[in-house]
C-alpha cells in the first residue's frame, strides 16, 4: 500500500513515575494505520494496550516519540489544534455504565458533543441527535431517556453514537464489547463493522479477546510489557503465529470447536507459566523470556528487534521467529 | 464415564424475589443433578438465573427478599432447603464450597492471607488449623513461596494468585462439591488456562464434583462432562457436553454457539440473537424464548414446551427441536 497512512506512530514511549521507579507502560512502539483499516491491539492486562490507545488520542503524557495523524505530528498539539484533532479522533470506552452521566438524558449527552465542538446551527442539533441514534440502531424517541433505562448493549450503542457525533476519521475502541453478553457482543461488533463501511471509519480496536479481534480486524498487533511482540494480517497471524507469546495466547483461548475436537484426540497444551510481571521491574533481554518455553541464554541477554519474518507482511520480535513460524506451517498442513 | 452416585439432585426448584403479588419468579421448575466427581456446567446469558441457582444450593439466598417457592435441593439425599442454621453451617464450606468471579472482592483487604485461611480451617477442622496445613494447601494450588504468601495482604497478589488463594480456601475443608461461579472471567486467558488446569488436577486428585457457572461456551467445551443451558430461569437444553454443543437442538443453544467469534475456520458473518433476556416482571407467555426465536410459531406463544428426550441424557425444551436439522 502506498497511500499516506492516516496514523503513523513512531518509537512512542509513555513512562510514568520518577526515574528510580519508572513504569514503562509503552516502550518504543511503532506502527502505521491506513485509512479505512481496522487494527486490533491485543495482549494480557498490563501489557500497555489501553495506554497506547489513550496516548494516541493525547489522553496520556507522552515521554518520547511521534504520532502523526494525516501527516501532522499531534504530540506538540495544544489548545485549538488539539481540539480540532479531537473532532477527527474519538474514543469508545469499555464501560458504557461509567462513561455516561446518569443525570443527563442521552439526547442531551450526545447534543453536548455537538455544542462543545460547535457543529451545525443550534436549531438543527436535535435533528442530528435523532439521526445519530437511528444510525446506531436506537429509536429517535429514546433521546429523552436516561442511561439507567437502557441495557448494557444499548448503552454501548449510545457511547458509539456520541463518538460518531463529530464525524471522526479515527475511532479508538477500548474493549468495547468485553462487558457484554455474547449475543449482544455480536450485535455491537456487527454495528461497528457496518458503520466502518458506511462512514469509511478507521478503527484501533483494543481488546483481550483474540477471537473478537479476528472477527472485526484485518490486522493485529500483539503487545507484551509495553512492546510489540508480533504484528501482521489477522487471518495469517492466527493461522501461523511467529512469536511464542502469540502461540501461548492463541492456545489459551477456550474455543468450542477446538475443545470438542480435543475431546476426541487429546493433545497437550502449550501453557505459559507465571503471571505478567510488573512493568516497573526491568527484565534484561527479551521481556517474555521468563515465561517463554523456547527461551535460551541469548534471550536473557539480547533484546530481540522487531523484524520482518516470512513473506514480508509479518513482524516478530523473537530471536527464533522463523523457527516458530515454520513449525506452525507444518501444523496447518496436516 | 461410569455411572457414579448421585451427589446433588435439584428437583423442580422455584425461587422468587419480592413478596406477595409482586413476587418475581427468577428460577422456575429447575431440575438437574450432579454425580460424584463430575463437572457439570450451567451456561446462559447474564440475568438467566445461573448465579441465583448456585447460591440456592447451600441455601445462601437471603430470605426475605428471596423465597423458595417450591422444589427441593437434595445433597447426599438430604434436602438443603429444609435444613436449619446449624446443619447449614456444617454443610457450607465442608460439603459445598464456592469460588466466585472477583477474587479481590472475596478476600478481606485488611487481613493477611494466612489469617483468612486459618479462619476457614478453624471453623471446620480446628485440630488442623496449623501453619503446615496452610502451607500444604497453598502448595496444592501452585502458589510459589507459600510461607511468604501467608504473610501477604490480598493487594500484594495478582488476580491469578488471589484466585488460587480462594481455591485453597474453598478446598481447605475437602468439600464434595465445588461451585465455581465465573471463576476465571476476571482473569487473562493465559491465567484462566492455568486456573482451569489446576481445577481439573485437583478434581482428579480429590475426587470432588464441580459445578461450573459460566457464559463462556469454550470453557464448557473444555471442562464439563455435562452441560445445562439456562434461559429465563429454566433449563432449556441439557445433556453430555459433546451432544449439546456438538449437536444442539434448542434454537437458544444454537444462537449462543453461532454468536461466539471463532479462532479457526472462516471468520464469516455472525448472527447473534436479537433482543435480550426478558425481565422477570414482564415474562413472555408460552415459551420464554419465543420473542427472540427464529422458529417461533403460534404454539410457542401459547404453551410452554415440556422436557423432551432427544436421546438418552440429552433433553430439550422446544416445540420444534426436530426442526432446523443437525448442525
Amino acid at each position: 500500500m502506498s497511500v499516506v497512512p492516516l496514523l503513523e506512530v513512531d518509537a512512542l514511549k509513555v513512562y510514568y513515575g520518577a526515574s528510580f521507579r519508572q513504569v514503562r507502560a509503552v516502550d518504543g512502539v511503532s506502527f502505521r494505520l491506513a485509512k479505512g483499516q481496522c487494527m486490533g491491539l491485543v495482549g494480557e492486562s498490563g501489557c500497555g494496550k489501553s495506554t497506547l490507545g489513550r496516548a494516541i488520542l493525547r489522553l496520556e503524557p507522552i515521554h518520547a516519540g511521534s504520532i502523526r495523524f494525516n501527516g501532522a505530528d499531534i504530540v506538540s498539539f495544544k489548545g485549538v489544534d488539539l481540539k480540532a484533532f479531537r473532532r477527527k479522533a474519538q474514543m469508545v470506552f469499555q464501560d458504557p455504565y461509567g462513561s455516561l452521566n446518569p443525570r443527563m438524558s442521552i439526547g442531551r449527552a450526545i447534543e453536548e458533543v455537538l455544542d462543545v465542538h460547535k457543529i451545525g446551527p443550534r436549531e438543527t442539533r436535535r435533528t442530528r441527535v435523532s439521526e445519530l441514534l437511528e444510525a446506531v440502531g436506537l429509536e429517535a424517541g429514546y433521546a429523552g431517556r436516561y442511561p439507567h433505562e437502557f441495557s448494557g448493549g444499548q448503552r454501548q450503542r449510545i457511547g458509539i453514537a456520541r463518538a460518531l457525533a463529530v464525524e471522526p476519521e479515527l475511532i479508538v475502541a477500548d474493549e468495547p464489547v468485553s462487558a457484554l453478553d455474547v449475543s449482544v457482543q455480536v450485535q455491537i461488533l456487527n454495528l461497528l463493522k457496518d458503520l466502518q463501511q458506511k462512514m469509511n471509519l478507521t478503527y484501533l480496536f483494543v481488546a483481550h479477546d483474540l477471537a473478537v479481534v479476528r472477527y472485526i480486524c484485518s490486522d493485529v498487533v500483539v503487545m507484551y510489557l509495553g512492546r510489540i511482540m508480533e504484528a501482521g494480517p489477522s487471518d495469517e497471524l492466527y493461522r501461523q503465529p511467529a512469536h511464542p507469546y502469540t502461540v501461548a495466547l492463541l492456545s489459551a483461548v477456550p474455543d468450542v470447536n477446538r475443545a470438542l475436537k480435543a475431546r476426541k484426540q487429546p493433545q497437550d497444551s502449550s501453557q505459559v507459566r507465571g503471571d505478567v510481571p510488573s512493568i516497573s521491574g526491568s527484565i534484561p533481554g527479551c521481556p517474555f523470556h521468563p515465561r517463554c518455553p523456547r527461551a535460551e541464554a541469548r534471550c536473557r541477554q539480547e533484546i530481540p528487534a522487531l523484524r520482518i519474518v516470512g513473506d514480508g507482511s509479518r513482524l516478530s520480535a523473537c530471536h527464533f521467529a522463523e523457527e516458530v513460524w515454520e513449525k506452525w506451517a507444518v501444523n496447518s498442513d496436516q | 464415564m461410569p455411572e457414579r452416585d448421585l451427589l446433588l439432585d435439584v428437583r423442580g426448584l422455584k425461587i422468587e424475589f419480592g413478596t406477595g403479588a409482586q413476587g418475581l419468579r427468577v428460577v422456575d421448575d429447575l431440575s438437574f443433578n450432579v454425580r460424584d466427581g463430575e463437572t457439570v456446567a450451567l451456561v446462559g446469558e447474564s440475568g438467566c438465573g445461573k448465579s441465583v441457582t448456585a447460591l440456592a444450593l447451600a441455601k445462601l439466598i437471603p430470605q426475605p427478599p428471596g423465597r423458595f417457592a417450591g422444589g427441593e435441593v437434595l445433597f447426599g439425599g438430604q434436602n438443603v432447603l429444609s435444613m436449619g442454621e446449624k446443619e447449614l453451617r456444617r454443610l457450607r464450606g465442608a460439603d459445598i464450597s464456592y469460588v466466585f468471579q472477583e477474587p479481590g472482592q472475596s478476600l478481606n483487604p485488611v487481613f493477611r492471607i494466612g489469617w483468612q485461611l486459618r479462619e476457614a480451617l478453624q471453623i471446620h477442622r480446628p485440630d488442623q488449623a496449623t501453619t503446615e496445613e496452610m502451607v500444604r494447601l497453598l502448595k496444592q494450588v501452585g502458589l510459589p513461596d507459600p510461607e511468604q504468601k501467608l504473610r501477604a495482604y490480598p493487594h500484594e497478589l495478582s488476580g491469578g494468585m488471589q484466585q488460587r488463594v480462594m481455591i485453597a480456601m474453598a478446598l481447605a475443608c475437602r468439600p464434595r462439591l465445588l461451585v465455581a461461579d465465573e471463576p476465571t472471567t476476571a482473569l487473562d486467558v493465559t491465567i484462566q488456562l492455568q486456573i482451569l488446569e489446576l481445577l481439573k488436577d485437583l478434581q482428579r486428585q480429590l475426587g470432588m464434583a464441580v459445578i461450573l457457572i459460566t457464559h463462556n461456551l469454550g470453557l464448557v467445551a473444555d471442562c464439563a462432562h455435562r452441560v445445562n443451558v439456562m434461559y429465563a430461569g429454566r433449563i432449556v437444553e441439557a445433556g453430555p457436553t459433546e451432544e449439546v454443543l456438538g449437536h444442539p437442538r434448542h434454537p437458544y443453544t444454537r444462537g449462543l454457539l453461532e454468536a461466539v467469534p471463532k479462532l479457526e475456520g472462516s471468520a464469516g458473518h455472525l448472527k447473534g440473537i436479537d433482543g435480550h433476556v426478558p425481565n422477570p416482571a414482564r415474562m413472555p407467555s408460552g415459551c420464554k424464548f419465543h420473542p427472540r426465536c427464529p422458529l417461533c410459531a403460534e404454539i410457542c406463544r401459547e404453551r410452554e414446551p415440556a422436557d423432551e428426550t432427544v436421546r438418552e441424557d440429552h433433553i430439550v425444551r422446544c416445540h420444534f427441536w426436530q426442526k432446523g436439522g443437525d448442525s
